[in-house]
C-alpha cells in the first residue's frame, strides 16, 4: 500500500485567532483607512475528488472550512476581524443560494452552528466590550449595528444590512461621556469586530441583575453515600468555593440533601451566635414546601466559614444511612421554590433513580427491547413531569444541570429533559465510585471546572438575518420561548446550538448577514449582549454552493437532526435518514455537478465534502445511534445528549475519534513544540484495525474516553517503558492512570495522553476530562470490544466497514 | 346513728377507700331505687394516696373467669378447706398453694377487715419507661417563650432519669426534633395546613420499621429504652438532656412573618396529630404524656378555631348558641377524633394555655377529658400560676416516684342486685360487657370497664348504679343483706411496674319498702357532687335551660319525696338535717359557671368543667358553693359566713375561695384604713395582723391546690370586686327594695338572679304541691 495522497486543499485563511495581534492592530490604526478597493471576489472552486480511489484521510478533518469570500468593501472598516470566525459561528454553506429552489436543488442543509463562547472563562478568550452603553440598533428589525452596515448622510445615518432601513446614528456614538471628548467612530469595536459584547443599559433589564445562585440538590441515599458521591461532591464544593464566580460578593448557595425526605440546611451567617447549620427535614413529598422563611439560600461571602464547616460535616451527617429512596423530583420542585424569585442554577448530584415522590420513575430498562424497533421508547421520557417542570423552570429563570452516577438504571432519557429545556447539561458517570481514585479525581476536576465556569444568567438568544432569510428551526438545550427566541436561564459555555435557515425570498444582494445576539447577565451582575455577525456571499451557482459547503457543520446539523429523529421515530429511522441523506447528496453531486459521468470508483464529492460519508458513518456508528442490542439505554441517552450539545471540534472527535500510534511516533511528538510550547501530537490515523500493528501501542480518544491500546505482541521493552513492567500480563487493565516512570518514552506517552485531553487547545470550553482505559489486545475481551467500537471504519457488531459502506453508497448512487 | 356520727363514718371511709356514696344503704328493689331521685352513685378516687397499708408485692388471688373478682375482706373463707366463696358470683375458689398456712390468726393482708382498699404491685412490667413529649408553640413573644422554655428545662430535672423525652415545636409549621441526632440540630418539618394521617406521620418520620420489639426481656422492674427508629425522637432524659436543653435554648419565635392585621399562623392541630402519630407507632399502650403548651388559638390547618384575620373574633358562647360559627364543628370533630385515637393508644394529652385570649380549649377539651390529661388555663407562661401548677405535675411520692399513673383501667364488679350504669370523669369506655352492666346509661355507660390513660392521686370519678330488676335472693349471707361493689384499677406505676388497686365496698340493703335507713344514709355532699357531674354531662350535649329545668325538677322531686310537709302547705315544709344543705348546693350549682356559661368564655367553661370532673367531694363542693370567711378586728378566728351579699360589711375582710379564685376583699372602712397606711404604724399592729390573717389562710388554701388558683386582692368598690359579687347570693338586689330584715350596710347586687330565699320559697311551694 502506497502512502496516502493528500487531496488538493483549498487555500488556507490567515491566522484569525491571535488576540494580541488584534489589539495591536487597533493601536496602530489610529486613523481610519478609507476602504481599499479590493480585488474581485474570489469564488471557491469545485475540486472534484474520487472517494474510492482516493480514500478519505482523517487529517482532512483538521482542514479549515471553505473560506468565506466576501466582495470588496463589504465592511465599513477594513478590519480583518470584521467577519465572524468559524470557532464562533459556522455556516453549513459559506456561499448562500439566492433562492429557495437552488437550496432545494442542492439537497444540502442551510444552517448555522453557533458557539457563542469558546471557553469557560472570559479571560481565556476575551472579546471586545463596548462599555459606553451606546447601543445603536435598527429601528425596524432590531439588529445591532455591525461592520456590515453602511453609513449615509455624511455619517449621520446608517443603513441596516439586514432590512435596509436607514437609521439615525445616535449622537453619543462619537462622544465619550466619560472623558467628555469626541471620539473616533472608526475605532468603535462594533464596527471593527464581528464578535463584540455590549454593556446593556437599564432598558435591557426586566429586573435588576440577579445574584448568581446555586442550589445543590445532593443525593444522600444509600447509593450516593456508599459510592462516595456525597463525600466527594461536598469536599469538591468546599475546595472550589474560591472558584465559584463571586466578584460582586453576591453569589448565593443552598444545599438540599435528598433521600426519601428533603433535608434543608439553615446555615447561619459568620459571626452569629450559632455557627452550626440546622437541618430541617421535610418528608411531605406531595407538596414540597420550604420549612422556614429564612437562611436556606445563603450568601457565599457572608457565610463562608459556616458553609465550610457545613460542607465538612455533610458526609458524616448521612454516613449511617440505609435509605435507598431518592425523591429527586420533589427536591427539584423544592429547589425551584428556593430560587424562583431570583432564578439561578440547580445542580443535581445523584446516584439513584428518582424512585419516590414527584416525577417518580421506574426501572423500565428491558434488555429484550434493546436492538429492536421498540428500543426508541426507552429513549423517550417516561413521564411528562420532567419536561413540563423544565419549562416551568425556564420561565422562572432556573437552569438545571444533572450529574448522574448510578451504577444501575437511572433513566437518563427522562432526567436529561431537565437540562435540555433549561440550558443545562447532563453529565453521566456510569458505575462511578470514589473508591477508584481515577473516578474521584475525574469527577472532582470536572465538577471544580463546572463550578468555576462564568455562566450567563437570564439569557436569551436570537438570530436576525438579511431580509429573505428566516430562522426556521432551533436545536440545542434551551426553551423556544417564542418562534425565534431561545431562552436560557443560565447560558452554558460548553455547548453549541444549531439554527436552520430558510430562504423565503429571492436574495438580490451579493452578501447576506446573520446576527446572533445573546442577551444575558454576567455572573458579576452586569447585563450584556454578545453579538456575533456573520456575513456570507450569495451565489446562483450550485457549484459554488457545493464548493463552499462545510462538511463538519453539515455533520453537526445532521447530528442534531438524528437525535431529534431518534427521540421522535426511533433509532432505525434516524440511521436510515442519515444514510438516505448522504446518498442524496452524492446523487445530487453526480447528477448536477459531475454531469452524471464519473470515472474511477464512480463515487465523487468535492474535496471540501470528502469526509461526509465517513462522518455520517461515524455518526451512525456512534454509541448513541448504532444498531446494537448491547447498549444500555442510559448510555445511549447520555450519548444523545452529547450529540446534541457538543461544540463542533468535540463533536467531530466524538463521531470520528482520534487514533494516535505511539510506539512509532515521530521524534517531535510528545514533547513541546519549540515555538508554541504546546505538546505535539502524533499525526492521527484512520479508525481502522488495519492500522493497529500487533506489536504497537495506540491512543484512541473520542473526547469522552481514552483507550491506550497495547498490541498482543508488544515487546517487553515497550511495556517496561510505558507501564513499568516487562510482563504484559501485569499491566493493569481498565480505568487507570499511567505510572510516572523515569524514561523519556513514558513521559512522552503521558504528555500525549494529557494533551489529547486538553479541550482548551481545541478551542472550546468544556469541563470533560476523558478517563483513560488501558486495553490489552490479548486481555479483557469486553474492554477490547468496547475500544473497537470506536474504530468506525471497521466492520463490527451490526455495523458495516467503511469499504462496505462505500460499496453500498456506490450501488445506490450509480443505479 | 345520728347524722354527725354518720358523717364521721363516711369521712373515715373516704379517708380509707377514697369513696363517697350518695346513698349508704342500698334500696332493696328497683322500685324503691327509682323513688330515690338522686341515683345511687359513688365518687371514687382510685389512687388516693395511702400510706398506711402495705403495698402487696405478690399477684392477687382472683375468682374464676369471667368474674375475676379479687379476694377481699368480704369473702367467706373456709380456712380448713382453703376455699373462698366469691361474694360477686358465689363461686367457690380454692386458695393457691402458698396460702396453705392461713389460719384465723394469720390471715393475708388482703383479708384483713381494714383492707377494703389494697394495692398490689404486679409482676407485669410496663412496656416502656414513661414518656414525656413536649409540644411547644413558638408563636409567642420572646419573654413568654423564654419562661416556657425555662419551665420545660426545669421539668427535665424533675423527671426520673430513665423517663423518655421528646420535643415538637410548632407555629406556621410543626417540627419534630430528632434529639437523638448529634451531628447538628435536626428536625422534621410538617406543613401546618395539612391533615396528616397516622401512617403519613410515621412514614415521614421514618418510623415504619419495627418499633418496640415484643418478647424482649426487660431489666427487672424497668422497661428498656426503645431501640426502634422512634428512639431517635424519644430518649431517656439521662441521654438526651443536653441535646434537648440545647434544642430548647435555641428555640426562636416562629420565623414566618405575621402582618399587622393577622394572627400568627399556629398549626396546633397538626402539631398534636404528629405528636399522637409519633407515639402511636412505637409506643402503643406504653404510658406517656403529650404536653401541649399553647400560646394562642390554632389559626391554620385542621383543628383551627379562628381564622388568621384579626378582625375576625374568636367564637363566644353566643356565637355557638346562634350556630354562627365557622370552624367550631370541624375543629371539634378533628380533636374528638384525635382524642379517641390518643385514648385508644393509651396516651395522655395535657393542655397548658398561656394566653390572655382563648386558645380553643372548648374544641380541644376532649383531648384532656378523654385521656385524663391536665388542663391549665393561664394568662401567660410567665405567670406564677402557670409555673407552679406545671411543676406540681411532677410531684413525687416518698419513694421518689412521680405521682402519676398511666394507662389505667377501672373495672367495676357488683353483686347481682346492683348494676353499674356509667361513669362521669376523665375516661373512655372499654366497652366491656358483664353481668354488672345495667340497662340504663348514666354518663359513659354500657360497660363495666373504663380506660384512664392518665390518672393521678386526686383523680376522682363519678360512678353510677341502678338496682337490678330481678335481683333474686342472696342466699349466702347471714344477717342483714349487703350489696357489694369492687373497683379494680390496673395502672402503670411511674416506677415501671403495673399496679392493681382494689377497693371493695359493702353496704346494707334496705328492708322492706319504706325503710327509713335509706333516707338516713343520704350523703348530701356526695349527692350534690354526683348530681353536678350529671348536670354538667347533660350540659355538654343539651341546651342550658333544659339542664336547669332538670336540676330544678330533680330537686323538687327529692324534696317531695324526703321532706316532711302537709300537702299544699309550704309553711309546713321541713327537711332532715342530712338534706338541709342540698337545696343550697343546687341553688349555687344553678348559678355556677358550670351551668351559667354566658359570663365566661367557652374556653373557661371547658376548663371549669374539666376541673370539676377531676376533683373529689370537698373540692367539688367549693367549686359549686364557694366558701366565704369573714375577718374582723376584734375576732381571733375567721368566721365562716353566708355566701350572701349581707356578708359584705365595711369593717370586715372577706376571704372567698371558689377553688379557681382566691379573693381577699377589704370592706369599705378596712380599705380606707389600708389606704391611709395604718398597718405600717406600730400603734395599729392589730390592724396589720388583721390584714395578714386572710393572706396566711389563703396561702394554706393554695398549698395543695391544683391548678393553682388565681389570687385576687381587692377593695370594696374596686373593679376586681365583681368576682366576689358574682358569687354571692343576691339577697339584696336592686329589686328587693329596702324592707325586710337586711342590714342597710349590706352590698346591693345588681342582678336579675333570684335570691336563695326566693328560690327556697318556690321550691317549698312546688315540693308540697306534689307537681314535681
Ligand atoms: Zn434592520
Ligand atoms: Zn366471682
Amino acid at each position: 500500500v502506497g502512502a496516502p495522497q493528500m487531496p488538493v486543499s483549498p487555500p488556507m485563511p490567515g491566522n484569525q485567532d491571535n488576540l494580541s495581534q488584534q489589539f495591536g492592530q487597533m493601536n496602530i490604526q489610529a486613523q481610519p483607512q478609507a476602504p481599499v478597493q479590493m480585488a474581485a471576489p474570489h469564488m471557491n472552486q469545485l475540486f472534484p475528488s474520487d472517494l474510492i480511489s482516493q480514500p478519505f484521510q482523517v487529517s482532512e478533518l483538521d482542514l479549515p472550512p471553505p473560506p468565506i469570500n466576501l466582495p470588496p468593501n463589504t465592511s465599513v472598516t477594513p478590519s480583518q476581524f470584521a467577519n465572524c470566525p468559524p470557532k464562533y459561528v459556522r455556516s453549513t454553506l459559506n456561499s448562500v443560494p439566492t433562492t429557495h429552489n437552488l437550496l432545494k436543488k442542492a439537497k444540502l442543509p442551510f444552517a448555522l452552528v453557533i458557539n457563542p463562547y469558546t471557553s469557560l472563562h472570559d479571560n481565556e478568550d476575551p472579546v471586545p466590550v463596548c462599555t459606553d452603553q451606546v447601543i445603536s440598533r435598527c429601528r425596524r428589525c432590531r439588529s445591532y449595528i455591525n461592520p456590515f452596515v453602511t453609513f449615509l448622510d455624511h455619517g449621520h445615518r446608517w443603513r441596516c444590512n439586514m432590512c435596509n432601513l436607514a437609521n439615525d446614528v445616535p449622537q453619543a456614538f462619537d462622544w465619550d461621556a466619560a472623558t467628555q471628548q469626541s471620539t473616533d467612530r472608526w475605532q468603535r469595536s462594533e464596527l471593527n469586530y464581528s464578535v463584540v459584547e455590549f454593556v446593556a443599559p437599564q432598558e435591557y433589564m426586566v429586573r435588576p441583575p440577579q445574584a448568581l445562585t446555586y442550589i445543590f440538590l445532593m443525593d444522600v441515599s444509600f447509593n450516593a453515600v456508599t459510592s462516595g458521591l456525597l463525600a466527594t461532591s461536598a469536599r469538591c464544593i468546599l475546595e472550589s468555593l474560591d472558584l465559584i464566580p463571586n466578584v460582586d460578593r453576591r453569589t448565593r448557595l443552598a444545599f438540599v440533601a435528598v433521600d426519601s425526605s428533603l433535608h434543608y440546611f439553615s446555615i447561619p451567617q459568620d459571626g452569629s451566635e450559632a455557627a452550626d447549620p440546622k437541618m430541617l427535614v421535610v418528608s411531605d413529598l406531595d407538596e414540597p414546601f420550604l420549612p422556614t422563611p429564612e437562611d436556606l439560600v445563603v450568601n457565599l461571602f457572608d457565610c463562608r466559614q459556616n458553609i465550610e464547616s457545613f460542607l465538612d460535616k455533610l458526609q458524616s451527617m448521612f454516613k449511617d444511612t440505609q435509605n435507598t429512596a431518592c425523591a429527586m423530583g420533589s427536591a427539584l420542585r423544592a429547589g425551584l421554590r428556593l430560587v424562583q424569585t431570583t432564578g439561578g442554577k440547580m445542580t443535581v448530584l445523584s446516584a439513584t433513580l428518582p424512585n419516590i415522590g414527584y416525577g417518580k420513575l421506574e426501572n423500565r430498562e428491558d434488555k429484550k427491547l434493546l436492538g429492536t424497533s421498540k428500543e426508541g421508547s426507552l429513549l423517550q421520557p417516561a413521564n411528562s413531569f420532567y419536561k413540563s417542570f423544565a419549562v416551568e423552570c425556564s420561565k422562572q429563570q432556573v437552569s438545571i444541570d444533572m450529574f448522574l452516577f448510578s451504577s444501575q438504571y437511572q433513566d437518563v432519557a427522562t432526567l436529561s429533559n431537565l437540562p435540555r429545556y433549561t440550558g443545562g447539561q447532563t453529565w453521566f458517570y456510569p458505575g462511578w465510585n470514589a473508591a477508584r481514585s481515577e473516578d474521584a479525581i475525574k469527577f472532582a476536576k470536572e465538577f471544580s471546572s463546572y463550578l468555576s465556569a462564568e455562566i450567563g444568567l437570564e439569557a436569551v438568544l436570537r438570530v436576525r438575518a438579511t431580509t429573505g432569510l428566516r430562522m426556521n428551526a432551533f436545536y440545542g438545550n434551551f426553551f423556544n420561548r417564542s418562534s425565534d427566541l431561545c431562552a436560557f436561564p443560565a447560558f452554558p459555555r460548553d455547548q453549541t446550538f444549531v439554527v436552520e435557515v430558510a430562504i423565503d425570498e429571492t436574495i438580490a444582494k451579493p452578501i447576506v448577514c446573520m446576527q446572533t445576539a445573546v442577551l444575558h447577565t454576567t455572573c458579576n451582575g452586569e447585563r450584556r449582549i454578545r453579538v456575533l455577525t456573520l456575513a456570507l456571499p450569495t451565489t446562483e451557482s450550485l457549484s459554488s454552493v457545493y464548493a463552499s459547503a462545510d462538511q463538519q457543520a453539515i455533520t453537526a446539523y445532521f447530528s442534531h437532526k438524528a437525535v431529534e429523529r431518534t427521540l421522535g421515530s426511533g433509532l432505525e429511522a434516524a440511521r436510515d435518514a442519515l444514510q438516505s441523506k448522504v446518498i442524496e447528496i452524492l446523487q445530487t453531486y453526480r447528477k448536477e455537478l459531475a454531469g452524471g459521468n464519473m470515472g474511477g470508483g464512480g463515487l465523487q464529492l468535492p474535496a471540501n465534502l470528502r469526509g461526509l460519508p465517513v462522518l455520517f458513518l461515524g455518526l451512525m456508528k456512534n454509541v448513541g445511534l448504532r444498531k446494537s442490542a448491547q447498549i444500555p439505554s442510559d448510555l445511549r441517552s447520555a450519548a444523545l445528549c452529547l450529540l446534541s450539545t457538543l461544540p463542533l471540534p468535540l463533536l467531530m472527535q466524538y463521531i470520528y475519534p482520534r487514533l494516535y500510534s505511539l510506539h512509532d511516533m515521530p521524534d517531535n511528538a510528545g514533547i513541546p513544540d519549540p515555538e508554541t510550547s504546546e505538546i505535539v501530537l502524533p499525526p492521527p490515523n484512520n479508525l481502522s484495525s488495519e492500522r493497529l500493528a500487533p506489536y504497537g501501542l495506540y491512543l484512541l480518544d473520542d473526547g469522552q474516553t481514552q483507550f491506550l491500546w497495547l498490541g498482543r505482541d508488544a515487546i517487553p521493552a515497550l511495556t517496561l517503558d510505558v507501564f513499568g513492567s516487562e510482563d504484559k500480563s501485569l499491566v493493569r487493565q481498565g480505568k487507570t492512570m499511567l505510572p510516572e516512570l523515569e524514561n523519556e518514552f513514558n513521559e512522552r506517552v503521558r504528555a500525549i495522553v494529557e494533551k489529547s485531553k486538553d479541550q482548551r487547545a481545541k478551542g472550546v470550553g468544556s469541563i470533560v476530562i476523558p478517563p483513560l482505559y488501558v486495553v490489552r489486545e490479548d486481555g479483557e475481551p469486553s474492554l477490547k470490544l468496547w475500544a473497537q467500537t470506536l474504530l468506525v471504519e471497521d466492520r463490527a457488531d451490526q455495523g458495516v466497514s467503511v469499504q462496505q459502506f462505500m460499496g453500498l453508497l456506490r450501488e445506490k448512487v450509480v443505479q | 346513728m345520728d347524722y354527725d356520727s354518720l358523717k364521721d363514718q363516711w369521712s373515715q371511709i373516704e379517708e380509707r377507700d377514697g369513696i363517697r356514696l350518695s346513698w349508704n344503704t342500698f334500696p332493696s328493689s328497683r322500685m324503691e331505687a327509682s323513688r330515690l331521685v338522686v341515683p345511687i352513685g359513688a365518687l371514687y378516687t382510685p389512687l388516693k394516696e395511702k400510706t398506711d397499708t402495705p403495698l402487696l408485692t405478690y399477684e392477687p388471688v382472683s375468682c374464676k373467669a369471667p368474674c375475676r373478682a379479687v379476694l377481699n375482706p368480704f369473702c367467706q373463707v373456709d380456712m380448713r378447706a382453703r376455699l373462698w366463696i366469691c361474694p360477686f358470683c358465689l363461686q367457690r375458689n380454692s386458695l393457691p398453694p402458698h396460702y396453705k398456712d392461713i389460719s384465723q390468726d394469720t390471715i393475708p393482708p388482703e383479708l384483713h377487715p381494714n383492707s377494703t382498699t389494697i394495692e398490689y404491685r404486679l409482676g407485669r412490667p410496663a412496656p416502656s419507661p414513661p414518656i414525656f413529649l413536649f409540644v411547644v408553640d413558638t408563636c409567642q413573644e420572646d419573654d413568654s417563650l423564654k419562661a416556657l422554655k425555662d419551665s420545660i428545662i426545669m421539668a427535665l430535672s424533675l423527671l426520673p432519669s430513665y423517663a423518655l423525652v421528646g420535643l415538637i415545636t410548632y407555629g406556621t409549621m410543626a417540627q419534630v426534633h430528632e434529639i437523638g441526632y448529634t451531628e447538628c440540630a435536626k428536625s422534621f418539618v410538617f406543613r401546618g395546613s395539612k391533615d396528616y394521617t397516622s401512617k403519613q406521620v410515621q412514614e415521614m418520620l421514618g418510623l415504619t420499621a419495627a418499633g418496640l420489639r415484643p418478647g424482649v426481656q426487660p431489666q427487672p422492674g424497668r422497661a428498656p429504652p426503645p431501640t426502634g427508629p422512634a428512639a431517635r425522637f424519644l430518649l431517656p432524659v439521662q441521654n438526651a438532656e443536653f441535646q434537648l436543653t440545647n434544642a430548647l435554648e435555641q428555640l426562636q419565635k416562629d420565623p414566618w412573618p405575621v402582618a399587622n392585621d393577622k394572627r400568627a399562623l399556629r398549626c396546633t392541630g397538626v402539631a398534636l396529630s404528629v405528636a399522637v402519630g409519633l407515639l402511636e407507632s412505637s409506643f402503643q399502650n406504653a404510658g406517656g404524656r403529650i404536653m401541649l403548651f399553647t400560646g394562642g388559638p390554632a389559626t391554620e390547618g385542621p383543628g383551627m378555631v379562628v381564622g388568621p384575620e384579626l378582625r375576625e373574633p374568636i367564637r363566644s358562647h353566643h356565637d355557638i348558641d346562634r350556630d354562627n360559627i365557622k370552624y367550631y364543628k370541624k375543629a371539634l370533630k378533628f380533636y374528638e377524633h384525635l382524642a379517641k385515637r390518643t385514648a385508644h393508644n393509651g396516651h395522655v394529652i395535657d393542655i397548658f394555655a398561656g394566653c390572655l385570649d382563648q386558645v380553643g380549649l372548648l374544641e380541644m377539651k376532649g383531648l384532656a377529658n378523654n385521656t385524663g390529661g391536665h388542663m391549665i388555663l393561664t394568662d401567660s407562661f410567665t405567670s406564677s400560676m402557670y409555673k407552679q401548677s406545671f411543676m406540681r405535675i411532677f410531684d413525687k411520692d416518698e419513694n421518689d416516684n412521680l405521682l402519676m399513673g398511666f394507662n389505667a383501667s377501672l373495672e367495676v364488679l357488683t353483686t347481682k342486685e346492683l348494676k353499674v350504669t356509667g361513669l362521669i370523669g376523665h375516661a373512655v369506655s372499654m366497652n366491656k360487657k358483664s353481668a354488672s352492666v345495667g340497662e340504663t346509661e348514666c354518663g359513659i355507660g354500657n360497660t363495666c370497664s373504663w380506660k384512664m390513660c392518665g390518672i393521678d392521686p386526686a383523680a376522682s370519678y363519678g360512678i353510677y348504679f341502678e338496682m337490678a330488676s330481678q335481683p333474686g335472693p342472696n342466699q349466702m349471707q347471714q344477717g342483714p343483706q349487703k350489696g357489694h361493689i369492687q373497683f379494680l384499677t390496673y395502672y402503670q406505676h411511674s416506677e415501671g411496674q403495673y399496679h392493681l388497686r382494689v377497693t371493695t365496698v359493702a353496704r346494707n340493703l334496705s328492708g322492706p319498702s319504706g325503710d327509713p335507713a335509706i333516707a338516713q344514709s343520704f350523703d348530701q355532699e356526695a349527692s350534690a357532687v354526683l348530681m353536678s357531674r350529671i348536670a354538667v354531662f347533660k350540659a355538654e350535649v343539651d341546651d342550658g335551660p333544659d339542664v336547669l329545668r332538670w336540676v330544678d325538677r330533680m330537686l323538687i322531686r327529692l324534696c317531695s319525696r324526703f321532706a316532711e310537709y302537709r300537702k299544699d302547705d309550704p309553711s309546713s315544709f321541713r327537711l332532715e338535717r342530712n338534706f338541709t344543705l342540698y337545696p343550697q348546693f343546687m341553688f349555687h350549682l344553678r348559678r355556677s359557671q358550670f351551668l351559667q356559661v354566658f359570663n365566661n368564655s367557652p374556653d373557661e367553661t371547658a376548663f371549669y368543667r374539666h376541673v370539676l370532673n377531676h376533683e373529689d367531694v370537698s373540692n367539688s363542693l367549693i367549686m359549686i358553693q364557694p366558701t366565704l370567711d369573714a375577718y374582723k378586728i376584734d375576732q381571733e378566728e375567721a368566721e365562716a359566713v353566708l355566701l350572701d351579699s349581707t356578708s359584705i360589711q365595711p369593717d370586715t375582710i372577706l376571704l372567698l375561695d371558689t377553688f379557681f379564685h382566691i379573693l381577699i376583699f377589704h370592706g369599705e372602712t378596712i380599705a380606707a384604713w389600708r389606704k391611709e397606711g395604718y398597718q405600717e404604724q406600730d400603734d395599729y399592729a392589730n390592724f396589720r395582723e388583721l390584714l395578714e390573717r386572710p393572706k396566711e389562710d389563703a396561702k394554706s388554701l393554695i398549698q395543695d391546690r391544683f391548678p393553682l388558683p388565681r389570687f385576687i386582692v381587692c377593695d370594696a368598690g374596686g373593679s376586681q370586686a365583681r368576682f366576689l359579687l358574682s358569687k354571692l347570693n343576691p339577697s339584696t338586689t336592686h329589686t328587693t327594695g329596702s324592707y325586710g330584715g337586711v342590714s342597710q350596710s349590706a352590698q346591693t347586687i345588681f342582678t336579675d338572679d333570684v335570691s336563695l330565699q326566693t328560690f327556697m320559697d318556690h321550691l317549698m311551694k312546688l315540693a308540697v304541691s306534689g307537681t314535681g
